[in-house]
């Protein structure tokens, strides 16, 4: 059965908010919590979406940064799912990330290279940091732990791995998403690429000048349905396909044709067993930049027709890079059960050879499922199709 | 049943899994000895200057080394298996434990020689985790389900295990599954610091304490598919990770993974059945944290040719019952053993094909 697979808890955590509630606040009414870096010292001046929400409950040292908005997401989720005694069930982890996957602490490298012998803690902290084996240990979970670290879909691509396991049945339920704080490498590396916005980031628009990066955890509690129903617990939200495909075209660039996030929508829908017009909305990859927006742009209206309803939240959370799939999961759901989406933040005028536009307001829903989308670094895309009973 | 239909491999012993099997045949040789900050390090290095033909080296210029041998080691697993992947759905899964660590550092000699605002776009893109499976993609035009993942020491068989779902779930025809790990002098240091060198280079599977490690590096790549092809290697029967419950039960042979990367690797002694018989073969590529791929791989090749291939290192503190000569031998299951720091398990079970 398409729907066997419940979501029964959601925690998110970005600028938008410390919590789904308050971030869905954000979004009613169009705030966007921009700001200057706070997080690292730095000269170049583009915006950036950072968490202002106080993690100090995870008790984590300086430097994880990333666990400690992974751990505030999944503490939501969990509460939510007012899920106890994890430890004794199949609980595996699955979370996509970028920063957290990489040794890049400036300042012990700095170090090694003018004296050869640098203090070895981040070392410590970075090989302690995999996020779904800290989560894993954290919680004393026996089930298996995946780090997902295929750049900008991670999020998306950590929930898809969530679903393969537990249609296994190597697990009865899964911990998934996305987390990533916001990082000076990265900052620079995008800045190096171009695409930084000088502005605010406008997904689809005419005027669109690039991307806000920003941080953040986006996590779901997936439950095998009889196994949720076995502690008493239940959802009308389940997750029902995820696709992924590769474009083969290029490091950076998106393939113009779309050939894989066709492919990758094609695959999710498939596996939910419905039509593309049965998906009541999109929330979009759509970061703000000039070919990421055309292409995704032009495969939505391929794909689905002109009268598509979509959006873009990084408006409002900026890109969160290895978080990005799992917050956007978490908005399509809670948007699909609550009946509404935002205004895709930043959108003004339609660009002509998208011939698409996201909603430009606060827009009643109704259906059954919406479709969450995710374009990499490396050609990767990766879509979920996230159900709604009743 | 998931079955193993291809291996690539590129290590220091050579390209191909041809050269692999030579080294299981002839045993131990050396680490080479590389500079590293106060004198020189012991390790188990590839050098690209000796893969003959340059074609898909050509392709990816701008490539950092990891996604090199990653590339290379990944056509080799497909050629090996001689399956056309034209008209097929073919996906990649890479594991890797430290990624493209050592162009990240390069990008950060960018950032502190030339500051924020000067740094190398390419680097920062060569730096990226998945920047290794889209040279596969690209390079190879494989446009199906392209993943990388890292778990540390469990990546490969994470990876192993997230393949089997989706081959047995019909996601795919056909999937790479490789490790890929690079040697860096930033690594190097942390393993100079934390962990012993060998006195004469050798590492010692068998000791479990003390450890000696010897960096290595390289890449691995399988090619499973669900459809049976009896002239191959073997089947996958099982994948198991971090684990408390190892079922090492019927195996006729054990691979473990010791290799250095731990101080203390008695873990595996606990763990494994009284008399069993045993090998590693870390002592022919060096520690590498996703090691565990090149010890599959030689499972593979011994189900496959009915033969066991001695450890390349017979040193044998404990008695262990361990193979101490390359020869024929009737083997039906073999399994790999993987622990990590936190003694956790991961077990691989492989099974010879049906006749």
């Amino acid at each position: 059965m398409k729907n066997n697979f419940v979501i029964t808890g959601m925690g998110i955590v970005s600028a938008a908010g410390s919590d789904l509630p308050s971030s869905l606040a954000s979004l009613a009414s169009g705030t966007r919590n921009h700001c200057s870096v706070s997080l690292f010292p730095t000269t170049l001046q583009y915006p950036v979406f950072e968490v202002k929400a106080d993690l100090s409950a995870a008790a984590l040292p300086p430097g994880q940064r990333t666990l400690a908005l992974l751990l505030h997401a999944v503490d939501e989720a969990l509460t939510m799912a007012a899920v106890t005694g994890l430890s004794a069930r199949r609980v595996g982890v699955c979370i996509g990330t970028t920063v957290a996957s990489q040794l890049n602490d400036l300042a012990f490298y700095r170090s090694f290279r003018e004296n050869g012998n640098p203090e070895l803690a981040p070392v410590d902290r970075y090989l302690k940091g995999n996020p779904a084996e800290f989560i894993s240990r954290r919680l004393k979970l026996t089930g298996p732990a995946l780090t997902v670290v295929n750049a900008c879909s991670s999020g998306t691509d950590a929930i898809g791995v969530a679903l393969a396991w537990l249609k296994a049945g190597i697990c009865d339920a899964v911990i998934a998403g996305g987390a990533d704080e916001l990082n000076h490498v990265p900052y620079a590396g995008f800045a190096s690429l171009g695409i930084l916005n000088p502005g605010l980031c406008a997904p689809f628009d005419s005027n669109r000048r690039g991307l806000n990066l920003g941080e953040g955890a986006g996590v779901m509690l997936i439950e095998n349905r009889s196994a949720a129903a076995g502690r008493g617990a239940g959802s009308p939200l389940f997750l029902a396909g995820y696709g992924i495909a590769a474009d083969a075209y290029h490091l950076t660039a998106p393939s113009p044709d779309g050939i894989g996030l066709k492919a990758a929508i094609g695959m999710a829908l498939k596996e939910a067993g419905i039509a593309a017009a049965e998906i009541a909305f999109v929330n979009a990859h759509g970061t703000g930049t000039q070919d990421n927006d055309l292409v995704e742009g032009q495969v939505l209206a391929a794909v689905f027709g002109k009268e598509i309803k979509f959006l873009s939240t990084k408006g409002y959370t900026g890109h969160t890079l290895g978080a990005a799939g799992g917050l956007e999961a978490v908005f399509a759901a809670a948007g699909l059960q609550a009946g509404w989406i935002p205004a895709s933040a930043g959108f003004i005028a339609t660009d002509e050879a998208i011939q698409l536009s996201p909603v430009s307001c606060t827009t009643r829903i109704t259906g059954s499922y919406a479709l969450s989308t995710s374009l990499a670094f490396g050609g990767n895309n990766a879509a979920l199709v996230i159900g709604l009973e009743g | 049943m998931i079955n193993l239909l291809g291996i690539g491999s590129l290590f220091s012993g050579g390209f191909g899994v041809d050269a692999l099997e030579a080294a299981l045949a002839h045993g131990w040789t050396s680490p080479q000895q590389v500079a590293a900050a106060g004198g020189t390090q012991a390790v188990y290095q590839v050098n690209l200057e000796n893969i003959a033909d340059r074609t898909l080296l050509k392709k990816m210029r701008r490539a950092d080394k990891l996604s090199k041998m990653a590339v290379l080691a990944a056509a080799d697993a497909l050629a090996d298996s001689r399956i056309d992947p034209a008209g097929k759905r073919v996906g990649i899964i890479l594991a890797t434990a430290f990624g493209a660590h050592v162009t990240t550092f390069d990008f950060l000699d960018g950032i502190i020689d030339y500051g924020e605002a000067n740094v190398s776009p390419t680097a920062f893109s060569n730096s990226v985790h998945n920047a290794a499976a889209s040279y596969i993609s690209s390079t190879l035009e494989i446009f199906g389900p392209t993943l990388s993942v890292t778990a540390f020491r469990f990546s490969f068989e994470t990876a192993l295990q997230l393949a089997c779902c989706w081959l047995e779930q019909g996601r795919v025809d056909y999937l790479l599954v490789g490790a890929v790990e690079q040697y860096g002098e930033v690594l190097g240091h942390v393993s100079r610091a934390r962990l012993l060198p060998p006195d004469d280079g050798r590492l010692q599977p068998f000791s479990f304490l003390p450890t000696y490690n010897v960096p290595g590096e390289g890449a691995l790549f399988l090619l499973l598919g669900a459809a049976a092809a009896a002239d191959r290697y073997c089947r996958l029967a099982a994948v198991t990770t971090a684990s408390a419950v190892t079922d090492l039960q019927g195996a006729d042979l054990v691979i473990i993974n010791s290799d250095g990367s731990h101080e203390d690797e008695r873990g595996y002694l606990a763990t494994l059945p009284a008399g069993q018989l045993l090998s590693a073969y870390s002592p022919l590529f060096g520690s590498i944290m996703t090691g565990s791929a090149f010890n599959l791989a030689a499972g593979a090749l011994m189900l496959k040719r009915q033969k066991l291939y001695a450890a390349p290192q017979q040193s044998n503190p404990h008695a262990l019952k361990i193979v101490t000569a390359t020869g024929a031998a009737a083997l039906e299951t073999i399994c790999t053993l993987n622990m990590n720091c936190s003694g956790e398990r991961a077990v691989v079970r492989l099974q010879r094909n049906e006749q």
